[in-house]
C-alpha cells in the first residue's frame, strides 16, 4: 500500500508542475495580450482623430462618411468584446489555484494512507486490518474535512459570456 | 469635474481592463491590489463609488465593505461587487455587508458603464 501511495504521490507532483507552468504561461500570455490591446487601441484613437481631421478639412461624400462611422462602431464593439474575453485569466488563475490545493490535499491522503499502510502486512489477522482502516478511514476524514474550507468553488462560469447584473 | 472610482481586483489584467473602461467613460479611476489597499487608499481620498472584488489576499472584498461602511465618510458611498462568485448566498452576504449591486465577471464594459452612470451619473 505505501508504494501505490507513493506512485500516486509522484504522479500528483507531476500534474502540480504542470499546472504551474500553465498558471506562468498563461500570466505571460495575458500580460502580452493586455500590452498589445492597449497598444492596438492607442493607435487605432489616434487614427480616428486624423481621420476626425480630414473629414472636416475635406468634403467627403456621405457615403463615405456613413462607412467610416460604421467601422467606427464595429470597431467599438470589437473592443467591448476584447475586454470581455481577457478576463479569462482571472477565472482560470483562480481554478488553477483550487485545482492545486485539491491536488495538495490528496497527495497528503496519500501519505496518510503510506503511513497507515506500512502496519498492515498480509499476515494480520482479520481484526488487525480492520482496525488499521478504521484509523486510516478516520484520519482521511478529518483531513477532508480541513480541506473544505479552502475548497469552496469560486468560479462556476462554462464560457466567456458577460455575467449577470443586480442592484440591491 | 470626473467621478473617482476606487476599482480593487487582485487581478493586474482585470484592474487593467476595469480601468481602462472606466476611463473610457470619462471617470478617473484609482486602483488597488487587494482589500487592504482599498481600505488605505479609500482613506486617502474618499471617491465617489467603490468597485471590488471578492475573493483576494490579505482581505477580501466583503471584509473592505464593512470596514469601509465602518468609516462615517462611506456610509453612503456606493459600492458594487465585481467578482467571479454569483451564488444566492455570497450577494445575500454582500447585501448585508453594505453592498449595492452585483456584477459577475467576465463584465461587459458597455453594461459596466451603464450601471456605473445610473449609480452614480
Amino acid at each position: 500500500m505505501t508504494a501505490v501511495a507513493e506512485h500516486g504521490k509522484q504522479h500528483l507532483l507531476e500534474v502540480e508542475a504542470d499546472l504551474m507552468q500553465t498558471t506562468f504561461l498563461l500570466s505571460g500570455a495575458i500580460e502580452k495580450l493586455g500590452a498589445s490591446f492597449m497598444a492596438i487601441h492607442e493607435t487605432v484613437t489616434a487614427q480616428q482623430q486624423r481621420i476626425d481631421s480630414l473629414i472636416s478639412a475635406i468634403e467627403l461624400p456621405q457615403d463615405e462618411v456613413q462607412s467610416i462611422t460604421e467601422y467606427r462602431e464595429k470597431i467599438g464593439e470589437e473592443v467591448n468584446a476584447a475586454i470581455t474575453g481577457l478576463q479569462f485569466q482571472d477565472m482560470t488563475s483562480q481554478l488553477i489555484a483550487r485545482t492545486i490545493k485539491r491536488m495538495n490535499g490528496l497527495s497528503e491522503l496519500l501519505a496518510a494512507l503510506a503511513t497507515h499502510g506500512d502496519g498492515m502486512e498480509t499476515e494480520h489477522e482479520h481484526e488487525d486490518i480492520a482496525r488499521l482502516l478504521a484509523e486510516m478511514n478516520a484520519s482521511l476524514s478529518t483531513r477532508n474535512d480541513e480541506l473544505k474550507g479552502g475548497l469552496r468553488k469560486s468560479v462556476a462560469q462554462h464560457d466567456m459570456d458577460s455575467g449577470e447584473i443586480e442592484l440591491f | 469635474m470626473a467621478k473617482t472610482i476606487l476599482a480593487v481586483d487582485d487581478s493586474g489584467s482585470l484592474r487593467q481592463m476595469v480601468a481602462f473602461s472606466l476611463k473610457a467613460a470619462g471617470y478617473d479611476v484609482v486602483s488597488a491590489v487587494d482589500g487592504q489597499d482599498g481600505l488605505n487608499k479609500a482613506k486617502e481620498k474618499t471617491v465617489d463609488l467603490v468597485l471590488t472584488d471578492q475573493n483576494m489576499p490579505i482581505m477580501d472584498g466583503l471584509t473592505l465593505i464593512k470596514n469601509l461602511r465602518d468609516l462615517g465618510s462611506y456610509q453612503k458611498v456606493p459600492i458594487l461587487m465585481l467578482t467571479t462568485e454569483s451564488s444566492d448566498e455570497m450577494k445575500a452576504k454582500g447585501k448585508a455587508a453594505g453592498a449595492n449591486g452585483w456584477l459577475v465577471k467576465p463584465f461587459d464594459p458597455k453594461r459596466l458603464i451603464e450601471v456605473v452612470q445610473k449609480v452614480i451619473g
